[in-house]
């Protein structure tokens, strides 16, 4: 009876000592692909990211920026026509309550 | 005893196996570990490397410039897609939603034509795409998604041609790219992978692996503003005056570090940094040094005259001819009205080792130091190739060839008080990590004048501007010296008729320049000289450059600089006077203002001379102001100061007269009452 208890007891454990092996590299094997899909997103992220930020740098650089002014806003850039006076800012003066 | 025999031999069958096992499990897991974990890590793992990211490029001010950008390339397995021929149905749909998805990403209909055709075994899908507009089409069965990098090209075309560009794999082809490769390239990483069954990759955090280390970020010394200003103002001068190209270069003086370098060209072949790469004969532009050295070398003063023959005199056989003829100029005059026979007379006191010593410490003849691949020394003969005509071509300006950056740096010498110093693209080189590894410092090459003398050509240079060839690039509000350059091209060795090289260099301001700027156009068609070609172009450069907020120019000290008579605040508009009501504010304590004025006008400040009042009756008002103001008049109208141009409401109406009456001769910046027709 006890040799008869142990074999299976050992044939059991044996297995459960397997599953959870398999368990264990079962999840490991979805967390690398986890990891590997997020590290995949990150990058497709980032180059989003570039690409917005070259967007708006394109978008407001001064040529682009320039030409809509001029058109839509009736500016211009100072041209042989024009003059530019810097002007010093007065000192602001503190008013004592 | 049978059945208990039978039980016995099943147990002991059992046990017997599970010793086997026990035992093969002993010797595989403890005698031949090394064996089995190298063969399962060989069928298990695969390693690739990872390419590193070329290091960022900034300019001056930390804006970007240039980055690398990760992007995927689609290939497609069309067989794969359409699956086994029992799921007819599943593979129709799923190569109809492929062709959606493509076209939808704007692939071209021939290529999503190749991508369902599912005869195909393989098909590349042209192109790059942002994995995140492709996230959907990757999930599709067959389609195999491959991450690249790809290098962002800098915002404009003067910058392309500065930086330069990397190929599809990364691989630098031209310009500062090219050059400065060992630092912006990374180090590559290694990546190792899980393989599944299937074949399937996946990381795991338990293998080893090594980052790539992406490149350096390199600092220029380009300010892009100043950039696009210059390449937008080239782009509009080459239009303006017919130019089959030109080059403009703004140089910090004081730092040798080149802020903007803009070139065009009409071959759209043309991809480089002209300004480095294209030397030309700078003209008129060379005659300042010539009275430097010989300032130097107290053989001559300002002030004495030598006889210019009224413009038409012969040496050695050859005819030269001035374009402002006079029987005698000073030295001063020979430079402001760029006289070939004086700067002849002048050059005549050199030996010839000391005219060629004087172009060679100047930096001609050899290359700048710029990192550029295929920079240009330019040409400088030495004097045992000179024939008898050298020495005078050489005084005017010709029988040598320089680039403009090498003509910009010499002219820096002149701004910053005598020292040539070496000019600077890179200004700082960072880690990965942000760590400066390596910060430019200001080196200067050579003393090639002294401070007195170069104080004594930025008053010539100055004399240019307000009386001489060059005074089309003068600003009412800020002194600028300057020199204009008209000089023959040359084709196949020979100068051809009708092509010239239009030039001109400005100093801003005149007394402690902050930017030397080189205006160079080729072939101008309407107007070949420099002073009309492109002097305009230095004073549009300028205004622009002054009334940008991220220009690198130091406004307190410009605004503190001497005021010119415009520059008094009673010119200005009453709004104008209070900083405080403007926009714009910067943060160095000053504000640029911009108005118009009717035309360039020649401004000569040391005299007040008088002008006629323009006759404005009957004109509507807004004419009437307009006028006054363009002939040099302040205005008054009811009693108030008016500025052109006035608003709807105060600008109706007829104007009935003026005081002084029109006719009546009124100095320059009077002020002239405006009366309303009732």
């Amino acid at each position: 009876m006890r040799g008869r208890t142990l074999v299976p007891l050992m044939l059991g454990g044996f297995v459960l000592v397997g599953a959870g092996v398999v368990w264990r590299r079962s999840v490991g094997v979805l967390r690398g692909r986890e990891q590997q899909r997020l590290e995949s997103q990150r990058a497709a992220l980032d180059a989003q990211r570039a690409k917005l930020e070259a967007d708006i740098r394109d978008a407001s650089s001064r040529g682009k920026l320039a030409r809509i002014v001029e058109s839509q806003l009736h500016m211009h850039v100072p041209r042989s026509d024009s003059e530019v006076i810097l002007l010093t800012r007065p000192p602001r003066f503190k008013v004592r309550e | 005893m049978i059945r208990a025999s039978r039980v016995s031999v099943l147990h002991g069958a059992f046990v017997l196996f599970a010793l086997v096992l026990a035992a093969r499990s002993a010797k595989v897991q403890l005698l031949e570990t090394a064996q089995w974990r190298a063969k399962a890590r060989r069928q298990q793992v695969a390693a690739s490397s990872v390419p590193a990211p070329r290091g960022r490029i900034l300019d001056v001010t930390g804006a970007l410039l240039v980055e690398s950008r990760e992007l995927v390339t689609l290939s497609v397995a069309p067989r794969e897609t359409a699956g086994d021929r029992r799921r007819v149905a599943a593979g129709s749909t799923r190569i109809r939603a492929l062709g959606r998805a493509l076209a939808r990403l704007g692939v071209a209909h021939e290529w999503v034509s190749r991508a369902t055709d599912t005869s195909r075994a393989w098909v590349s899908v042209p192109g790059r795409f942002l994995a995140s507009d492709v996230a959907t089409i990757s999930a599709i069965r067959g389609v195999h998604a491959e991450r690249v990098l790809e290098r962002v090209a800098p915002p404009s075309d003067g910058l392309r041609r500065l930086v330069g560009r990397a190929d599809g794999a990364g691989e630098p082809v031209d310009g500062l790219e090219k050059t400065l490769d060992p630092l912006l390239r990374g180090e590559m990483g290694r990546a190792a992978v899980f393989r599944d069954a299937k074949g399937v990759r996946f990381y795991s955090p338990a293998l080893e692996g090594s980052e790539p280390k992406p490149g350096r970020t390199v600092v220029l010394t380009i300010n892009l503003v100043l950039q696009e200003i210059a390449e937008r103002t080239l782009s509009d001068a080459v239009r303006q005056v017919g130019a089959s190209g030109g080059d403009i270069i703004m140089l910090d003086p004081a730092s040798g570090e080149v802020r903007a370098m803009a070139s065009r060209r009409a071959d759209p072949r043309s991809t480089a940094a002209t300004a480095l790469t294209e030397p030309y004969e700078p003209g008129s532009t060379l005659k300042p040094f010539v009275a430097a050295r010989l300032l130097e070398l107290k053989r001559a003063r300002t002030d004495e005259v030598v006889n210019t023959f009224n413009g038409r005199w012969e040496v050695n056989g050859r005819r030269i001819v001035d374009d402002h003829p006079a029987a005698s100029f000073s030295l001063a005059d020979v430079i402001r009205y760029s006289s070939n026979i004086g700067i002849i007379q002048f050059a005549q006191r050199f030996s010839a080792r000391e005219q060629y010593e004087l172009l060679r410490d100047l930096g001609f003849g050899v290359p700048s130091g710029l990192p550029y691949p295929a920079e240009e020394s330019g040409w400088l003969p030495s004097p045992h190739r000179w024939d008898s005509q050298t020495p005078a071509s050489l005084a005017m300006g010709y029988a040598l060839n320089v680039t403009p950056v090498q003509l910009a740096v010499a002219y820096g010498a002149i701004a910053n008080g005598g020292e040539l110093l070496e000019p600077a693209l890179v200004k700082e080189i960072r880690n990965a990590d942000g760590s400066v590894e390596y910060l430019r410092a200001r080196r200067v090459v050579r003393r090639v004048m002294s401070e007195e003398t170069a104080s004594t050509l930025r008053g010539l240079l100055r004399g240019v501007v307000e009386g001489g060839t060059g005074s089309a690039a003068q600003l009412s509000t800020f002194d600028i010296g300057g020199k204009t350059g008209t000089a023959k091209r040359t084709e196949h060795g020979r100068y051809v008729a009708g092509r010239y090289t239009a030039s001109f260099v400005a100093l801003f301001p005149a007394e402690h320049p902050q930017l030397v700027v080189l205006v160079k156009l080729d072939d101008p068609q309407k107007s070949i000289y420099g002073g009309k070609a492109a002097a305009p172009v230095s004073k549009t450069l300028l205004l622009a450059a002054i009334a940008a907020r991220e220009s690198s120019l130091d406004r307190r000290s410009l605004a503190a600089a001497p005021t010119r008579s415009v520059r008094t605040r009673a010119t200005l508009p009453e709004s104008a006077t209070s900083a405080d009501s403007l926009r714009g504010r910067s943060q160095s304590g000053s504000v640029p203002f911009v108005f118009q004025v009717g035309e360039p006008r020649t401004l000569l400040p040391t005299v007040v001379t008088a002008h006629a009042v323009p006759n404005v009756r009957g004109l509507p008002l807004r004419s009437a102001v307009y006028l006054l103001h363009r002939a040099g008049f302040r205005v008054t109208f009811d009693g108030e100061p008016v500025h052109p141009p006035l608003s709807s409401s105060s600008g109706t109406g007829m104007a009935a007269g003026t005081s002084p009456v029109a006719g009546a001769a009124a100095p320059a910046g009077s002020t002239v009452h405006l009366s309303r027709l009732r």
